[in-house]
């Protein structure tokens, strides 16, 4: 035996017009969609910065004059590519004031064919002796240094711990998977400096394409700056006395990320700002139509002893209704269309990516429903309000 | 609820009761000085030409609408003194209304409609008494219908059961026969003589003379003035 209470009852007035249903459902699940994605999208772009930065742990990247941008690109997005500079910079670097701790890279590029590699990532050569990046994750998860046959590669890179990837006619086991930061670190191979060399080297005898690196060549040279020192004026101080190079800060990586973003955030905001505008206005229309159309049912109900307040409660409850279903289904959709098209829209905007923590689900999830109900509610507060005024007779009477 | 102005064995009192609306630049007295006293379980039928205000004096008596001035007295309670709660649920408890046209809710099926009274006045949820409503008006195999399955005649009888549904002791009706083939009239005419007879209070607004006759008493409207009506009563069996 069924309750005729206040949500079934809106719940049957909503199913007798399911095409207009539909239509206000659709617009709110558009608004909230659309705030939902993007602020996932932004989100985790951020926290990928985040963890990102925080993995890279270098204050300063020194790299050869010209590859400044391909640098950047390389460390955001992990598109592979190699730049080549003498290893001599890193003494030189080292001996600059202000400079705590540089350790040198070796980027190489590898090749598409399946023959060749596991992949077209970036391989990277570190050095064990001087290296921040990879050592402490070594030294925590492995409790010993890579040996030469051995790789760490990134948490997207196709294989597990323990299998064999394949570069440039050597085999190397991975000894470990990194966890996922979002930026390039996560598309690319890491081996020791002089693996890397010995690879180059035998790469004309074993590799289906040769690799013509010299030893003691470096792709770049990350740098921690010394406590109290100041990161503009050493990088400064490195732009002069090394020349042929440039200089990355990672106040610079972050803001090229801000700047490749900000206009994708300015669009969004401008096109939610409008989706939603549109959504409320929609939604207090539709619901002056609807006190309209249900004049004569809003009077008979008071015929009936219904108050103004259960009236008001009716006409809210649909709006709730509506745009919690709206809500839920533009989450929903947003939520799906982002993990869909997730590698489009970062590799088209040349930013990094990383899936929130699952609270953060959940928070977002909250408040793009709430958002969305709370809309509902306020715009059709004046219709609720008018139809919860109406008085009995004069409602009978108008509906006729 | 307040309690003033009580009239011993009086359903209704309406006490120099008057609406005016405005409609342009002028002022229209659909009810004009209305005083009236109605005993419980009298049965009353008032008449009178479109316009003249039987309607609205109908609402008043159910405070649908608000008076101009005057006063009504249901069940010896100044209604307009009560707070918007306890009106509805005055009309909820007390009142049954039937209107002169198909009042029911669309997305309820027939037992549903009949039920809809209940929700609101917090009682325990009772389908078996829609149930022998919906018999006692004859369509115990309507009860799963929908309004647009149901003839005029059908969701009329609906709409009476829904009316009876709280066991109201006054019940006001407009035009509860209108546009009603004759068979379907003297069974509603039939099913009011019958809780007439059980002590509830029946006003009835019509046109016809022939529904009118029913009641014990018939009252004439006129251009907002109310006036006993002769020779009423002779056909009411």
């Amino acid at each position: 035996m069924k309750r005729l209470g206040l949500l079934y009852l809106a719940a049957q007035n909503l199913r007798r017009k399911p095409f207009r249903s539909f239509v206000t459902i659709a617009i709110v699940g558009l608004a909230a969609g659309t705030l939902f994605s993007a602020t996932l999208l932004i989100g985790s772009v951020d926290r990928s910065l985040e963890v990102g930065m925080e993995r890279l742990g270098a204050d300063l990247l020194v790299v050869p004059e010209g590859y400044q941008e391909s640098g950047q690109t390389a460390l955001i997005t992990g598109a592979p590519t190699s730049f080549y500079m003498d290893g001599a910079v890193l003494g030189q670097v080292s001996s600059i004031s202000g400079v705590d701790q540089a350790s040198p890279q070796l980027f190489i590029e590898s090749m598409v064919s399946s023959q060749c590699c596991t992949g077209h990532v970036q391989i990277v050569g570190y050095d064990p002796g001087s290296d921040f990046v990879i050592n402490p994750w070594l030294a925590q998860n492995l409790n010993r240094t890579l040996n030469p046959d051995e790789v760490v590669i990134g948490s997207l890179i196709l294989a597990n711990k323990g299998e064999q990837v394949h570069f440039y006619g050597h085999n190397f086991d991975v000894a470990g998977v990194l966890d996922a930061t979002g930026m390039g670190a996560d598309e690319s191979v890491f081996m020791s400096l002089d693996t890397a060399y010995l690879m180059a080297a035998e790469s004309a005898q074993v590799a289906e394409s040769p690799l013509d690196i010299k030893p003691g060549t470096i792709s770049s040279v990350l740098v921690k700056i010394a406590p109290g020192a100041n990161i503009d004026q050493v990088s400064q101080r490195i732009k002069t006395t090394v020349p042929g190079t440039m200089v990355i800060t990672a106040n610079e990586l972050s803001r090229s990320v801000t700047d490749r973003i900000s206009g994708f955030k300015r669009g969004f905001i401008a096109v939610d700002a409008i989706v939603w505008v549109m959504s409320l206005l929609t939604i207090a229309a539709i619901f002056s139509m609807i006190v309209n159309e249900r004049q004569r049912e809003i009077g008979l109900l008071r015929a009936m002893g219904s108050t103004r307040r259960f009236i008001f409660r009716l006409m809210l409850a649909e709006a709730v209704i509506l745009t919690a279903a709206g809500g839920i289904a533009g989450i929903f959709v947003g939520g799906a269309a982002l993990f869909i098209f997730k590698t489009v829209i970062t590799s088209s905007l040349g930013i990094p990516y990383l899936w929130p923590p699952i609270l953060t689900f959940v928070e977002l999830t909250f408040i793009t429903l709430s958002l969305a109900v709370f809309s509902g509610a306020v715009s059709s507060l004046y219709p609720a309000i008018s139809s919860s005024r109406l008085e009995p007779y004069a409602a009978i009477r108008q509906g006729e | 609820m307040t309690d003033e102005a009580r009239t011993d064995d009086a359903m209704i009192v309406l006490k120099d009761l008057s609406k005016a609306y405005k409609v342009g630049p002028s002022t229209v007295r659909a009810v004009d000085s209305v005083d009236l006293e109605i005993p419980r379980g009298q049965m009353v039928s008032i008449v009178g030409h479109s316009g003249s205000g039987k309607t609205t004096l109908l609402s008043l008596m159910g405070g649908l609408t608000k008076p101009s001035s005057g006063r009504v007295i249901i069940d010896g309670i100044n209604i307009w003194n009560l707070s918007d709660k306890e009106m509805s649920q005055l009309r909820n408890e007390k009142i049954g209304f039937s209107f002169q046209f198909a009042s029911l809710m669309p997305t309820l099926n027939a037992m549903d409609n009949v039920s809809l009274p209940s929700t609101f006045s917090g009682r325990p949820h009772d389908n078996s008494r829609a149930v022998n409503l919906l018999k006692l008006v004859g369509l115990e195999d309507r009860i799963y219908s929908y309004p647009e399955q149901l003839s005029g005649g059908e969701q009329r009888r609906v709409a009476l059961a829904r009316t009876l549904m709280n066991e109201p002791r006054l019940i006001l009706a407009d035009e509860p026969t209108g546009d009603l083939d004759e068979e379907t009239e003297a069974d509603i005419l039939e099913i009011f003589r019958r809780i007439n007879g059980e002590g509830v209070t029946i006003v009835i607004v019509t046109h016809s003379r022939a529904v009118a006759s029913q009641a014990e008493r018939a009252l004439r409207m006129h251009r907002g003035h109310l006036s006993e009506e002769a020779d009423v009563g002779a056909s009411r069996p």
